[in-house]
């Protein structure tokens, strides 16, 4: 029997070859849980749509196919609105479960059992995000500040493999140091590791101490997801590192035989939620800027296809 | 304006209108993030319902103004409030403030930057402020209506760094405002009492929470409370034989005994019931409970008439009703 080729998209499923040109792990806008407490950000729903709109206007005129958004459950992540953002500017836009990383969930899952944080995920994914209609397309998980994983990390990893396992749908990590004991749940949930993007291995902060050619041979994937954070920036990010040593450190990365296991992106915020973004910086920076950095470091068309259609469509399809 | 009224979410009212009051409860309880549960809903209709019928139960014992303390970030809904004190006639006073630190979103806690510092006092105070000075939030929608109560609790392991600045800004929002601070303690609560005095926080601006838990009682918190100035709410009234707590006939005749020690000005009573649970268990406690089933107890040892009165209707009035220095 065939398998069917399906990603969940806010608007209802596709099959994989209409995703296009992806942009793997992006949001629409981010912020901490309780930054809505915070008068400080509020935006009008003018603002929003008028910051929005022509970033995804402009990826999709770029040739832009696919958004993938990795804004956790309590992180602001606002399904109707992505829902009208995808069917105005023609964007397909992958939203997700999962949290950012234990210190962004909430309360109420903080002290949730791996069980319920599964169930939670997996109704997600088959069900339904709240009453949206709209099914998740990818598990977010991740390492809370600080550098190690916490016991609440690790219950969501489990979680997140338990729901991945069951349904098919890939995981996507926020950072990738401390690494060995999420392997090592993954490998006990039985989730093969090609199912996993481990993310953010280009950070400027955290690439020292991430361990990139290890996690490719034991078969992940690894995420170069925040091109653009650039110490070049008027105003950088604590994150952000030297343009061409991120160029450098991806070019050396894929010359050790790992081309097929990456996947690129920018991280930008089209609209931030609770911070102030960062100037300048946004999605199309991957047309922008990085595919001309890539294509003058003699990166031919096949490898940016294979880099930007093909391989996250191999990713994202659900796997049964 | 010079005549001595309290904030509500309909607006301020007459101090003198209280009436009966109940200082610590809950209308609408949702532990932060139970909103984004798979398995819960959320059916505004029906929790209008629920709470409109035990609002009036309260109205009909005698209750006139409920004050829901539950702070900014665990369900406060400031339109269905408005809707509901409409539609009840009872008072109801919004609370701002936040805590314990577990009940914190990451926003306050891990802040994005290098490395992550949470927030100062002074910066819950100005969020605090704003509730009052401006209007409560309704997050990224509008403000509305003005905070009558800050409020924030430690956690009972003992208050951690965050706790302490929750405290402060909490009392710097009462010197900013004429709003009083409600707290609960962590593992002192003399100690926690004297965080949000340091502030220079008159201690008749301040009520203690959770004073009927039996380590607070055994190590005389509830008198030394009362003596330091503060109020001294025994807020557990209607919860008989748990763990934590003194039974219903021990609170009475710690009740009785505060009179006796010349504290009846400083003594509290609520119960702490939840009128709809979201993410926790429901506690069905009618709201009515103090005023209809344990006063009538503590007159029965002795409470007298007057006493009731003053602690059921005089002294949460002087607590509410904004000091305006």
């Amino acid at each position: 029997m065939r398998v069917l080729s399906r990603v969940n998209t806010v608007l209802g499923p596709i099959a994989a070859e209409e995703l296009g040109f992806v942009a793997i792990h992006e949001h629409i806008g981010y912020g901490m849980p309780g930054c809505e407490l915070d008068t400080k950000w509020w935006k009008s729903p003018e603002q929003r749509y008028e910051e929005t709109v022509p970033k995804l206007r402009k990826f999709h005129q770029y040739g832009g196919g696919t958004f993938v958004d990795v804004t956790g459950i309590c992180n602001g992540r606002d399904v109707d609105y992505y829902k009208s953002l995808s069917a105005k500017t023609g964007v397909h836009i992958v939203a997700c479960t999962g949290f950012v990383g234990g210190d962004t969930a909430l309360p109420f899952f903080a002290g949730a059992s791996v069980e319920y944080l599964a169930q939670q995920f997996i109704h997600e994914i088959t069900v339904g995000i709240g009453d949206t209609g709209s099914l998740a397309g990818v598990i977010k998980v991740g390492v809370s500040r600080g550098g190690r994983m916490t016991d609440l990390d690790k219950r969501i990893y489990r979680a997140a493999a338990k729901a991945a396992v069951a349904t098919g749908v890939p995981i996507m990590t926020h950072l990738a140091i401390d690494v060995e004991p999420a392997i090592e749940i993954f490998n006990e949930e039985g989730l093969a590791l090609d199912r996993i993007l481990f993310g953010h291995v280009d950070d400027g902060v955290n690439h020292q101490q991430t361990r990139d050619t290890w996690i490719a041979e034991q078969g992940g994937r690894l995420g170069f997801d925040t091109w653009g954070y650039e110490t070049e920036l008027e105003d950088p990010p604590f994150w952000a590192r030297p343009r061409k040593e991120r160029l450098e450190h991806f070019l050396r990365f894929i010359g050790q035989g790992y081309v097929d296991q990456v996947l690129l992106s920018a991280d930008a915020n089209c609209s931030p939620l609770g911070w102030p973004g960062v100037k300048g910086h946004t999605v199309n920076y991957i047309f922008e800027d990085l595919i001309p950095d890539l294509r003058d470091s003699g990166i031919d068309e096949a490898t940016i296809t294979k880099l930007f259609v093909d391989s996250p469509a191999g990713f994202l399809t659900l796997k049964n | 304006m010079n005549s001595q009224t309290v904030n509500t979410v309909c607006g301020a009212v007459p101090a003198d209108d209280l009436g009966v009051v109940s200082v610590h409860e809950s209308l609408l309880s949702v532990v932060p993030g139970a909103e984004h549960a798979h398995d819960i809903t959320i059916d505004r209709a029906e929790i209008f319902q629920i709470l409109s019928r035990k609002l009036n139960d309260f109205r009909n014992h005698g209750g006139r103004t409920i004050v829901d303390s539950t702070g900014m970030f665990h369900g406060r809904d400031v339109r269905l409030y408005e809707a509901l004190s409409r539609g009840t006639g009872v008072h109801i006073v919004a609370s701002t403030g936040m805590g314990p630190e577990e009940m914190l979103g990451g926003y306050f806690l891990t802040p994005q930057t290098h490395p992550p510092r949470p927030w100062p006092a002074e910066k819950f105070a100005d969020l605090f402020t704003k509730e009052v000075t401006e209007g409560m939030v309704v997050p990224r929608v509008e403000r509305r209506g003005a905070a009558g109560l800050v409020a924030t609790a430690a956690n009972r392991e003992g208050m951690t760094a965050v706790e302490e600045s929750l405290f402060r800004g909490a009392a710097k929002t009462a010197l900013n405002t004429g709003i009083p601070v409600s707290l609960r303690y962590g593992g002192d609560a003399v100690h926690d009492l004297e965080v949000v005095l340091d502030e220079k926080l008159p201690a008749g601006r301040v009520v203690v929470g959770g004073l009927d838990r039996k380590d607070a009682v055994a190590a005389g918190a509830p008198l030394a409370v009362a003596r330091r100035g503060a109020y001294v709410a025994l807020d557990h009234v209607g919860l008989d034989g748990d763990d934590a707590h003194i039974t219903d006939r021990e609170r009475a005749s710690l009740v009785v005994d505060l009179v006796q020690a010349g504290q009846a000005e400083r003594i509290l009573l609520s119960s702490n019931a939840i009128g709809v649970a979201k993410g926790r268990p429901p506690y069905e406690l009618p709201y009515s409970y103090v005023s209809s089933t344990f006063v009538p107890m503590a007159k029965s040892q002795g409470l007298s008439d007057e006493d009731a009165r003053r602690i059921l209707i005089d002294n949460p009035r002087e607590l509410l009703t904004l000091d305006r220095g």
